[in-house]
């Protein structure tokens, strides 16, 4: 998969190429609103990511531009600006998605994954890691055949967990996608946390092998334990 | 035009009564002169009618038949007195010799009476014609005196009067302007004084040396206004300085973590640790950050309320249930109790944040154990909520201040839960935006009562007269 990363802050650029290289993407870099143009318009990406200012040509600019000659290419927008209106006006010169500086990053990459995979819905009825079984379908949960019971909300988290399970997935992420909030207010930080403390008392508690671990100031994570 | 009005008011005043008062004496010297024309053609044509009687009684035929005047050493006759007289069907009868063969106009055409004429030379005359008999000759005597003299004393009069009128005007522009100058010189000096206050000294205030006249009441409004300027500049800059020290505290942990970890080795773990305290500083950087700009635009009011008809309990409910585990990590019992129908028309996402944000506080400020109570109701037509910690109280000093940004009664422990010292200001500004306000009821127990109150939304069932619901 070829991204191509529209990006004039150095640091930033290379800290994106090397994120989205450790999942094995292809990466291209532009530094400029016309590089980024000029590639785009010369080479086939499976996706744009677009800072929003850049020097000389705004990105937005260099979007509707790109979209006026028919690239059908998904684009995800970096901006620093967070207001509504600018986010209309970003949807209608052809963005897909958004994400606002500064984020976190296994949030650009859970954005990447899903407008890479867009249309191709996976509705997986089960998941399943080390031992442990999600039925999604009569939502059950099991260790070891062992039942578990969880609330509505533990059962909603753990799937999230799942679903990304081996990757990082931040207190944003899960704010978003499993409480629905689209503030961020600060209760909900310390809400999160209690929830996966529970959730860990739960299905870690009495076995050995730990799934569920906290990555200090990014978020948690769901993967097999490391022996 | 645009010249004009970009003078001066004072320049402008004075133009303004200078050109009123030019065409005052404009509109009184032409009634003048029009009057004392009138008056002195009047003179002239009583005497020219004195005159043709005198002309008639010296008027006689002699022996040849042609007409004679006897003449008479009359002094009043050096203009000359122009005379002619015609018979009744239009012949020339007599023409005096001072007309010097001018003619008197036309034949007569039979009517008596006085008219002004205009000789072949430009002479201006007055004329008289009248019937006569001279024996039972039936003749018209016209007798025309020249208007000469007339005139000269009225264009003498006319030149007095405009040799004045430019004085009259100039003197009493020259005061105008003086009197002008005089009564703003006040308005000059305030200026003068506003132009000194700048933001570094914005305590001054302008001088008023009447506060009863207009000048006065315009310092006091500026006066008024420098204090409003004071108290926002004050604000800003107290926030500004909070602000700064906020930033300030995740800087200085990044850095004092990543310089030590730097001067020291570790192994992999040492430096994941290491990276990851950074981050958590970093997040609180973002989340104060995200604060700050929430207050900004919502201080530009460039928040946008999205409004419908919120049921109150059930917004308590969902903000409740969703900090309830907090809650109950502290063993801390939290209820929600009221009136489900009492409603308000606002903004849900925001209202919850107002809601979200006291009673987190609430959870946070009760000690283990402690009760807190979410109180739904209505009073004085205002939805009501109440939401009851039980903690320490907080100090009376303190009670107005809970509210400003930043503020924080126990420094270190706030900043340790992850508080940014927004969370009650952000609540205050959600109800503010809604009309309502938030009171704080501290009582002599522990505990306090942080009560939201807004307008209540009445809904159409209620307004819907009874009849109508009967049918339904």
């Amino acid at each position: 998969m070829r991204i191509l990363v529209v990006e004039d802050e150095p640091k930033v650029a290379k800290a994106l190429q090397e994120g989205l290289e450790a999942e094995n993407y292809e990466v291209t870099l532009a530094q400029t609103g016309e590089d980024g143009f000029f590639l785009a318009s010369s080479q086939a990406f499976d996706l744009i990511v677009l800072d929003w200012m850049l020097p000389g040509r705004d990105g937005l600019e260099v979007l509707s531009t790109l979209r006026k000659r028919g690239m059908q290419t998904p684009v995800l927008v970096l901006t620093a600006k967070d207001a509504i209106e600018e986010r209309v006006s970003g949807l209608d010169a052809g963005a897909d998605d958004y994400l606002v500086k500064p984020f976190a990053f296994p949030e650009l990459t859970a954005r990447v994954r899903a407008l890479l995979r867009r249309g191709k819905a996976e509705a997986a009825p089960s998941q399943r890691i080390d031992g442990l079984e999600m039925d999604l379908v009569a939502r059950t949960v099991t260790r070891d055949g062992h039942r578990i019971d969880l609330t509505t909300r533990e059962f909603e988290l753990l799937e999230f967990l799942l679903r990304n399970k081996g990757r990082v997935v931040s207190r944003e992420m899960l704010a978003r996608d499993v409480w629905k909030e689209s503030e961020r207010a600060t209760p909900i930080d310390n809400v999160i946390d209690v929830h996966v403390a529970r959730l860990r008392r739960k299905i870690d508690d009495q076995f050995e092998r730990k799934l569920v671990h906290t990555v200090r100031g990014v978020g948690f994570t769901v993967r097999e334990a490391e022996d | 035009m645009s010249g004009l009005f970009r003078k001066s008011i004072r320049t402008r005043l004075t133009l303004l009564y200078v050109s009123l008062l030019t065409a005052a004496l404009l509109l009184y010297g032409a009634g003048t002169s029009a009057f004392f024309l009138r008056n002195l053609r009047e003179q002239v044509d009583e005497t020219l009618s004195q005159d043709v009687e005198t002309v008639e009684t010296l008027l006689s035929v002699g022996p040849d038949g042609r007409v004679r005047v006897q003449a008479q050493d009359t002094d009043e006759d050096e203009g000359g007195r122009l005379l002619e007289v015609w018979s009744q069907d239009g012949s020339l009868l007599y023409r005096s010799p001072e007309l010097w063969g001018r003619i008197l106009g036309a034949a007569p055409d039979g009517h008596e009476g006085i008219q002004g004429a205009r000789l072949a030379d430009g002479t201006r005359v007055r004329i008289v014609n009248r019937m006569h008999r001279i024996g039972t000759r039936p003749v018209v005597v016209r007798l025309a005196v020249s208007e000469e003299r007339l005139w000269q004393e009225f264009w003498e009069m006319v030149s007095v009067l405009s040799i004045g009128l430019p004085v009259a005007v100039a003197l009493v522009g020259l005061t105008g302007y003086a009197v002008a100058r005089r009564a703003l010189r006040p308005l000059e000096s305030m200026a003068r004084r506003a132009e000194q206050i700048t933001a570094e000294r914005l305590s001054e205030r302008l001088n008023i040396e009447n506060p009863g006249d207009e000048l006065g009441h315009l310092g006091r409004v500026i006066n008024e206004t420098l204090a409003r300027l004071e108290r926002s500049f004050e604000q800003l800059r107290r926030f500004t300085a909070d602000a700064s020290h906020e930033l300030r505290t995740p800087l200085t942990a990044i850095r004092s973590v990543g310089e030590v970890a730097l001067q020291r080795s570790g192994d992999v773990n040492y430096y994941r640790d290491i990276v990851g305290s950074m981050l958590e500083e970093v997040n609180r950087l973002t989340r104060l950050v995200d604060s700050l700009l929430t207050m900004s635009r919502a201080d530009a009011g460039r928040i946008p309320l999205q409004r419908a008809e919120v049921p109150v309990l059930d917004l308590a409910k969902e903000s409740a249930g969703l900090l309830e585990v907090l809650a109950e990590e502290k063993n801390q019992k939290l209820t929600v109790e009221g009136d489900p129908m009492v409603a308000v028309r606002g903004d849900r996402v925001i209202l919850r944040q107002a809601l979200v944000n006291l009673i987190d506080n609430a959870v946070k400020y009760s000690p283990s154990r402690g009760n807190i109570f979410v109180r739904v109701g209505s009073n004085d037509g205002d939805a009501v909520v109440e939401v009851q910690d039980s903690g320490p109280g907080i100090p009376p000093e303190h009670r107005s201040k809970v509210f400003e940004r930043f503020y924080r009664l126990d420094k270190a422990r706030s900043r340790e839960d992850g508080g940014t010292g927004l969370g009650l200001s952000i609540a205050e500004w959600a109800v503010g935006a809604h009309g309502g306000r938030i009171e704080l009821d501290c009582g002599t127990e522990p505990g306090c009562i942080f009560r939201i109150r807004l307008p209540k939304f009445t809904t159409e069932e209620n307004t819907i007269p009874p009849e109508q619901s009967r049918k339904t």
